[in-house]
């Protein structure tokens, strides 16, 4: 096996923070290599490193034991390396087609498009993925685990060797998370070499060859993954070791003590009566104050719907919403719906609330200034500076910005939460936090619903999961008296349930 | 960063903005006027007398760069909320013909205290009633540099129609004289040695109103609302920010700017309005806002420099013509425009939509 990518103790630097620090990398062919790490470690610069998206301010890469140079994200895809980033770059106007061939259309003579020849390849890609996505279909159509998809399918259409991933799994499925790996190491086994960004400890454990631990910009370590026939030995022995090289943390299992609700005297705050509405056909929900109810689904169910009628963002064709106190939502795009990433952590932390802040002569400064603080503090953001534009955080503490703002709106407890993927692409420490954030607010009187395709995450945080496929709730699974799940609430149960036909 | 870092750091950057204006404006100049055929040297000689080599160079410079405070000031308003507003040439034009009107239908003897208030209202008002359409265009989709480009077509011939219907002194295409005390003094008369140049008391209010707005838009509600929509409108929107009226109201305001500009036209320079009055300060104001990046000293920094080109240009219009300075400024604009970073992400979005189409 050959080295296919080495990064070289790059540095990068943005303003006062030192993203990556003297960081080396070394990806073989043959190999899937994961990089872990918490929110912030630099896991996603290295990456953007290593593909010549981000130019380091020292070291440099090398692709194929040449000197990646100049060090652009064109060059990188010339030479074969290809990334798939956390946040879609997609062109929603365009089809499927026109995205996957974005900037590397093949030509015919007299620089014609060859669309016939792009599909052709297009459809190749398509089938080494095992993903059904029709060309032509228009981005802005898909939802986000086909949008992932085609991300994926992209790559492959530049038909690169080196392929890195930041992390592709939180949305997915654990059915989609498990058939990707196993189409990541058919492409290793086509001989590329496959970088996998991600904070999933079982992943790694699972499917990584390699992992490399980054804490605080530095590499830690680097070691290799002992499997046994498939499954990784001493499985406990090298999770402990992984986690103490990124958290020095040696418990990684997430608990939170539920409020003990659920129980059928507290009041319905929310009631979803036989909604239509795009993909929603007819669904049907309640939930009470100091409740946390999970809605699990495969993306494109109807959950984008089913949000934005709750936001007021769109009208039902039928059916109603009954809701009996103040609604907050957290949206799953944060980027799109969350944040004004040009604009301060400041502007952010109190977005759309200037009203409370504004007198008789303007606004007032300094309390906007005290409240944001007191988000970014209680909301557990680093670095906790509020002047920084929020572009300047972190993707896990961006996230843990919107959740803080959410929460810290209408303290008085009795409220709806609509809290979609909460931790997506957040890590363990930062998904704990937010976790106890949304059991303190259910504690004081929050109905809470948690939409997410994370079973493992609503089986910790929820008293009841409901399962929508095709815009319908279609099964529910409870915890009994003693706060243990009934046997239906098993990931393979529920997750066959979140892909059953029609 | 401290705050008192943030602002050394950020008047750094005023002054390289502005140095960076001039050198290009230099070399833009020379090399014409080499091409032309004549001496760079005793040509920048003569242009620099003719302008800040003398106290009546100095005012005439100054009373050029008066209503170009105003409109760059309008164009910024639009620009922090993600507007292009590039008709403040039509709403200069239809206030200036109101102002002048209003002025001259006032009784004589209406005293300063109220004509002068009462005039800047109309001003205002009539500005921003000819963005109005582009405004209410804008929150149902109608991009607003087609809508304000259009409307300043209709501007100018609305005026000449008016100026014809009526508005008009009989025998002339001016309106009759403003009441004596709706005119701004002439600095002259507080400075003995701006003799004879026109600049007025409207300078004073120019940089007054472009200090006082820059100062309340980031310490409002609605100032700061339109920068965050100018960012991102999507989370703004689903947080409850009234987007479209916050660009509306943007485009409003805008407009009632480059009303404003008239103060320096008509009450202060003329004491009347002919059509054509003012012309150009509307577009002139794109390139001030761009130049001057929303900053007191960027601003009046870059009204003082297209004023010295205005003013340069009559200077040596015996040798070189006048319009090497139009194309100087053009050089200017294209030069910083590029150098602006609101403009590039403006100009890569277009460019994107039209190569998705």
């Amino acid at each position: 096996m050959a080295v296919a990518l080495r990064a070289l103790s790059v540095d990068k630097r943005y303003g006062p923070t030192l993203a990556v620090s003297g960081a080396s990398l070394a990806l073989e062919t043959g190999k899937i290599h994961a990089i872990v790490g918490e929110n912030g470690a630099g896991k996603s610069t290295l990456a953007s490193i290593a593909t010549g998206l981000v130019r380091p301010d020292e070291g440099h890469v090398e692709v194929f034991g040449e000197r990646l140079s100049p060090h652009t994200a064109r060059a990188a895809i010339a030479r074969g390396v290809g990334i798939v980033q956390q946040h879609f770059r997609l062109i929603d106007a365009l089809s499927v087609l026109d995205n996957a061939m974005l900037g590397a259309e093949p030509v015919r003579s007299f620089g014609r498009i060859d669309r016939e020849g792009a599909r052709v390849k297009l459809e190749r890609a398509l089938a080494q993925l095992r993903a059904k996505l029709d060309p032509n279909a228009r981005v802005s159509t898909l939802g986000v685990g086909d949008r992932q998809r085609l991300e994926i399918a992209r790559v492959l259409f530049c038909e690169a060797r080196v392929i890195v991933l930041d992390e592709p799994t939180a949305v997915l499925t654990p059915e989609d998370a498990h058939a990707l790996y196993v189409t990541l190491r058919r492409l290793a086994d086509d001989g590329r070499a496959i970088a996998v960004v991600t904070h999933k400890m079982d992943e790694v454990l699972d499917h990584a060859d390699e992992v490399t631990v980054m804490r605080r910009g530095r590499v830690v370590s680097t070691r290799a993954v002992y499997r046994d026939g498939g499954r990784a030995s001493n499985r406990g022995e090298q999770r402990r070791a992984l986690l103490h090289d990124a958290f020095h943390d040696s418990d990684e299992a997430s608990s939170v003590a539920l409020p003990g609700a659920g129980d059928g005297d507290s009041q319905v705050l929310l009631e979803i009566d036989g909604l239509e509405a795009g993909v929603l056909q007819g669904a049907r929900l309640e939930v009470r104050a100091r409740e946390i109810v999970g809605l699990a689904g495969v993306d494109g169910n109807g959950q984008r719907e089913l949000v934005d009628v709750l936001a007021g963002l769109r009208e039902p064709s039928k059916g109603a919403v009954h809701a009996h106190a103040p609604i907050e939502i957290v949206h799953d795009d944060r980027q799109r719906r969350g944040l004004v990433l040009a604009a301060s952590v400041a502007d952010n932390a109190v977005l759309g609330e200037l009203r409370r802040f504004s007198g008789v002569i303007g606004l007032d400064g300094g309390a906007i200034r005290n409240e944001a603080e007191r988000r970014v503090h209680d909301g557990g953001v680093v670095p906790a500076s509020i002047d920084l534009p929020a572009s300047a955080l972190s993707g896990g503490n961006q996230q843990k910005l919107v959740i803080a703002r959410a929460l810290a709106r209408d303290d008085a407890g009795r409220r709806i939460l609509v809290l979609a993927q909460p931790t997506r692409g957040v890590d363990i420490n930062a998904a704990r936090q937010i976790h106890r954030r949304i059991v303190d607010a259910a504690e004081a009187g929050a109905a809470v619903l948690v939409l997410s395709a994370d079973l493992d995450e609503l089986r910790v945080l929820c008293h009841r999961i409901v399962v929508i496929t095709h815009g319908r709730m279609v099964g529910e699974a409870l915890r009994d008296a003693r706060g243990q799940w009934d046997e239906s609430a098993t990931n393979e149960k529920l997750g066959a349930r979140m892909v059953a036909a029609r | 960063m401290s705050a008192r870092t943030a602002t050394r750091l950020a008047l750094e950057a005023d002054i390289w903005t502005i140095a960076a204006g001039t050198a290009v404006a230099q070399i833009a100049f020379a090399t014409l006027v080499w091409l032309y055929g004549d001496s760079p040297r005793a040509m920048t000689m003569l242009m620099v007398e003719g302008t800040w080599g003398s106290a009546y160079g100095i005012g005439q410079v100054m009373f050029k760069a008066t209503p170009l405070l105003f409109t760059g000031l309008a164009v910024h308003v639009g620009l922090r909320a993600g507007l292009f507003n590039v008709g403040a040439e039509g709403q200069l034009a239809v206030a200036s013909l109101a102002v002048g009107a209003i002025g001259a239908w006032l009784p004589a003897s209406t005293p300063a205290l109220v004509a002068v208030p009462l005039l800047v209202v109309v001003a205002g008002c009539v500005g921003a009633s000819w963005a109005a359409p582009a405004a209410l265009l804008r929150a149902v989709g109608a991009h607003e540099v087609i809508s304000t480009i259009l409307l300043n077509r209709v501007a100018a011939a609305l005026v000449g129609l008016l100026l014809g219907l009526g508005l008009a002194q009989k025998g002339a295409v001016r309106t009759p004289d403003v009441v004596p005390h709706a005119r701004l003094a002439r600095l002259d008369r507080l400075i003995p040695s701006f003799e004879g140049s026109a600049v007025s008391t409207a300078v004073l209010i120019g940089v007054a109103t472009v200090a006082i707005t820059l100062w309340i838009l980031p310490r409002s509600r609605a100032g700061r609302e339109q920068e965050l929509v100018a960012k991102n409108d999507e989370a703004c929107f689903v947080e409850g920010i009234p987007v479209a009226w916050r660009r509306a109201q943007a485009l409003l305001v805008s407009g009632a700017l480059a009303g404003l500009a008239s103060l320096g036209t008509v009450l202060g320079y003329k004491g009347y309005y002919e059509q054509g009055l003012g012309a150009g300060a509307g577009f002139a104001g794109l390139a001030v806002a761009i130049l001057g990046r929303g900053r007191l000293l960027g601003i009046v920094f870059a009204a003082l420099l297209f004023g010295t080109l205005a003013q340069g240009g009559l200077a040596i219009n015996a040798h070189v013509p006048a319009e090497v300075m139009e194309v100087i400024q053009g050089v200017v604009i294209v030069a910083v425009a590029l150098g602006d970073a609101r403009i590039r992400s403006w100009l890569t979005s277009k460019l994107v939509v039209l190569g998705a189409r």
